[in-house]
């Protein structure tokens, strides 16, 4: 019995176009599509694509959760053993589209899940949570980024369990795995530190967790002079949410006039936030963004004032580079309006 | 300071009528053994008994609980005896010359406390784990006398083993080794003309320092008392730095580990060819945090003043010696020194979760041993020396974890040296 | 032995507190091993400054019942490093699977006294001659 594939591919794969045609709606066709004949010869009859799903970058981008349930029912249907998108290499709306489509097909229909890419693709920002080959950065790497993902999803088509990623060629997941190196420890330590001497390339065998730390301001000497703004990731928004920012994976910010607001209220605030029991913060929202507090200083002189804008979004699985474009952005319009200090809460 | 280290390659051992080392087979009579070791105040006052057993790779046998591992080994030449301080006067030791019985071991087996672990299998795939699987083994089986504290008993075992292994080493001081290496390193001045242009590099050596079963020892001195200081690399090749450490197994020290440190072995490897090997610094791994930063401090002012331009960093244990293994990393990072570690992972069953208790982001060069949580099943094996009885309790080990037919499931940990944070082992994980 | 008069011993171990107990402040309730890492952590909130670290031992915090941190007495300034230390203690404990484990009264004799010693080794004391000091009580 062969394992059955279904393979996802962009427009330009599928030979339909560049950027010109990014624009085509999913189609489904028989059988394998330019990179997926490239598995069926690896996997010489044991695994293969029976199915190629095409989709246009741009349509995927666009119309992202039409496209994923049109993928999800026809991946459904063809009941397979294994869905390998891409892989996309440096293309960043194929691979957001490859890794994103890959997470549906896994978390909705349990179904186990490869793409690949350029390490530094938008899409690999899901690498933790969909199995990843590293590809070089064009599709001249699909000479050896094709066997390494048909090697990697017969694998998978079986259920054998991974190993170490640097054996079996994915990308660090954040899931540790025990191997057997060639050399022993010390040996790795002193040609670490060797290379490390010499400032030559080398490859640390426990990447530290990524640190995104900010070194603390300056203290600001008198208080009572200041203007201060208040933040959030909590989610606090005028009632009925009227920019539609979204319960988890926030893709923007607000920022909202509370000139004239004592304290938040029930009746004109709440949490657009879907990570935590909202019923707290609807209540009271000045339990989130304590505005009331801060009025209160405001009156008894302990800071100069309260900024008559705040800014907000959702912290429930909003992506890191989101999160980072929105502070960019916003922090430059609170500079701008003489803000010296800025207390963000989160939840 | 040099060191000739001249090794006899044991290719069998056997129980026998003498004790001698002949044609490379160790013959071992244990009543002998025995009467060495018990001229010990301390082993006569708390061991009850001592049994002897032979344990060789490929066999269907599982050693536990295990205390320590040490490898026999004799001054012939200079000052000083092996694990001086405490088999030996204290004399500074580390030149003239050594023999080593290489490729056996002599094991202390016996419970110390109640959740005391390590395990040695001599074949399947726990064999694979650790290094012990593949030295000739005289297995100690000690009990105490009846009503013996914890800590005497420790001692006493400790001791016995240690005075076991000096008198099987003793067997080799006259015959001609199979093999004869030299080990030197030069004073500074020396150094910097005997091998000018070479980056300088030291070997920052962290000791399990905690507490009652949880130290080392140096010359006879308890490390937690120490500040950092320098050792010849060599010194810990006549038994300097002895294990006194009876809790968790895999990333322990043995004596056996300190006598044959990786990290000087492959130091010395490159050492006048693409580095000049200094020294080491030896630090502890105290509880108390103002020690740590003593500590830490201490080590960097040293390896500052020795101009070092790179360190390796090695840890032992798990959880508050991670605190100290960053503290080490980050004052010589700041310093412009550079470093590499060795640690091991925590990073639960899954692999999921952070392997470290503690982290940096200047910890840009680590050497992992594995991760200690995963799970492993070792089968049954025809014969246990010591007693399965503590398995269930032991680190790595749960309710359940000896099955009915005498094998075990249980993580890692529970195997010895399995994840060395010398660096002993080619294990390691992604 | 370090002076006593700025310490407090939290703590879940009875033969710390039969022991130590006669020189030092004690802290000590029935309670888990976690729930004496986060009754840290909050005196730590509160102002205390941390001295032991709470990952002492290397016993794994899934399988001895008994943890004793040593504090200060009173609050003072904000002890930033404690505050990091005691939330990876905490992360660390999280992450070790709740083992099963059917411990009989010397088990727990000796883990007691394994903590017992971690401390003492902290306050320089001697382990050994306090264990004959023990309060009868």
């Amino acid at each position: 019995m062969s394992f059955r594939v279904v393979h996802y591919i962009n427009q330009f794969f599928a030979n339909i176009g560049g950027e010109e045609m990014a624009h085509v709606a999913p189609e489904l066709r028989e059988g394998a599509v330019g990179p997926g004949m490239a598995f069926n010869q690896q996997w010489k009859g044991e695994a293969e694509v029976v199915k190629t799903i095409v989709c246009g970058d741009s349509y995927f981008a666009e119309h992202e959760k039409e496209a994923k349930e049109q993928v999800l029912a026809w991946v459904k249907e063809a009941k397979p053993d294994l869905f390998i998108a891409g892989p996309a290499f440096n293309a960043g709306r194929y691979g957001y589209a490859c890794a994103n489509v890959a997470l549906a097909v896994k978390t909705e229909l349990g179904i186990p899940v490869l793409t690949g890419m350029y390490v530094e693709n938008p899409g690999a920002d899901l690498k933790d949570k969909v199995l990843m080959v590293a590809t070089a950065n064009s599709a001249a790497g699909m000479r050896k980024a094709a066997p390494a993902m048909a090697k990697l999803g017969l694998k998978l088509a079986k259920g054998e369990p991974l190993a170490a990623s640097c054996v079996d060629g994915y990308m660090p997941n954040g899931v540790r795995v025990n191997f057997f190196e060639k050399e022993r420890g010390a040996k790795r330590a002193v040609k670490m530190l060797i290379a490390k001497i010499k400032d030559e390339a080398f490859v640390t065998e426990f990447p530290m967790p990524n640190f995104d730390r900010v070194e603390p301001g300056k203290a600001i000497p008198d208080m009572s002079k200041a203007v201060v703004a208040l933040c959030t990731s909590g989610g606090i928004v005028p009632k009925g949410n009227p920019d539609h920012i979204e319960s988890s994976s926030a893709s923007h910010y607000g920022e909202y006039d509370i000139t004239g607001w004592d304290a938040l209220t029930a009746e004109g605030w709440q949490t657009a936030h879907g990570g935590y029991d909202p019923v707290y913060a609807n209540a009271d929202p000045n339990r989130v963004l304590p505005v009331d507090v801060l009025r209160q200083m405001e009156k008894e002189g302990k800071i100069g004032k309260l900024h008559n804008k705040f800014y907000t979004t959702v912290g429930n699985g909003t992506a890191v580079a989101s999160s980072k474009k929105f502070a960019e952005e916003y922090a430059q319009k609170l500079l701008k309006d003489g803000v010296q200090a800025v207390i963000m809460t989160s939840t | 300071m040099k060191l000739e280290l001249g090794f006899i390659e044991i290719k069998d051992v056997q129980f026998s009528n003498e004790c001698a080392v002949k044609d490379g087979i160790l013959y071992v009579n244990p009543d002998q053994v025995k009467e060495f070791v018990y001229e010990n105040d301390d082993v006569r006052q708390y061991l009850k008994s001592i049994n002897f057993d032979i344990a060789k790779p490929g066999e269907s046998v599982r050693i536990t609980p295990v205390k320590d591992v040490i490898e026999p080994r004799v001054k012939v030449e200079g000052p000083g005896g092996v694990f001086p301080g405490v088999i030996s006067k204290v004399d500074t030791v580390g030149s003239g010359r050594t023999h080593v019985l290489r490729g056996c071991a002599v094991v202390t087996a016996g419970k110390i406390v109640g959740f005391q672990e390590g395990i040695i299998d001599m074949t399947g795939p726990g064999a694979d784990y650790t290094p012990f699987s593949k030295t000739l083994n005289v297995v100690m089986i000690v009990e105490p006398v009846e009503g013996t504290k914890q800590h005497d008993y420790e001692r006493a075992v400790r001791f016995a083993g240690l005075r076991a292994a000096t008198f099987l080493g003793e067997l080799g001081r006259n015959v001609t080794p199979d093999e004869v290496k030299t080990f030197e390193t030069y004073g500074i001045k020396e150094g910097l003309e005997k091998l000018p242009g070479l980056p300088r590099v030291g070997y920052l050596h962290m000791l399990q320092t905690q507490g009652l079963l949880h130290d080392t020892y140096v010359y006879g001195v308890d490390a937690k008392k120490i500040v950092a200081t320098l050792l010849n690399p060599t010194e810990t090749m006549d038994g300097a730095i002895l294990s006194g450490n009876c809790v968790s197994a895999c990333d322990k020290n043995t004596t056996y580990h300190h006598l044959n440190n990786p990290v000087v072995a492959e130091l010395f490897e490159e050492h006048g060819k693409s580095i000049n090997y200094v020294c080491n610094i030896i630090t502890n791994e105290n509880v108390y945090l103002a020690d740590k930063q003593r500590s830490s401090d201490w080590a960097a002012k040293l390896a500052k003043l020795l101009d070092l331009d790179a360190v390796i960093v090695s840890e032992e244990g798990f959880g508050n010696p991670d605190a100290d293994l960053i503290m080490n990393c980050v004052k010589n990072e700041k310093q412009g020194i550079k470093t590499v570690l060795i640690t091991d992972e925590y990073a639960g069953q899954d692999g999921k979760s952070q392997s470290l208790a503690d982290v940096s982001p200047l910890a840009t060069a680590v050497v992992t041993g594995g991760n200690a949580n995963m799970v492993i099943n070792l089968p049954p094996m025809d014969k246990v020396i010591g007693t399965l009885d503590y398995v269930d309790i032991i680190a790595g080990g749960h309710a359940g974890s000896l099955q009915p037919d005498g094998s075990i499931d249980a993580e890692l940990q529970i195997i010895t040296g399995a994840t060395n944070e010398m660096g002993f082992n080619r294990l390691s994980a992604r | 032995m370090k002076p006593g008069h700025n310490y407090r011993i939290v703590t879940n171990n009875p033969l710390v507190r039969d022991i130590l107990g006669q020189w030092y402040e004690i802290d000590y309730s029935d309670i888990t091993y976690r729930e004496v890492l986060v009754k840290v952590r909050d005196l730590i909130y509160a102002g205390h400054t941390l001295f032991t670290h709470p990952l002492s031992g290397s016993v794994k915090p899934n399988e001895t019942p008994y943890k004793s941190i040593l504090v200060s007495k009173v609050p003072g300034t904000y002890d930033m490093d404690g505050t990091e230390l005691m939330s990876n203690a905490i992360i660390a404990f999280d992450k070790f699977k709740q083992l099963e484990r059917h411990y009989a009264d010397y088990h727990l004799r000796d883990f007691q006294l394994i903590d017992y010693s971690l401390l003492c080794s902290a306050l320089d004391v001697d382990a050994v001659a306090g264990l004959s000091k023990r309060n009868p009580s």
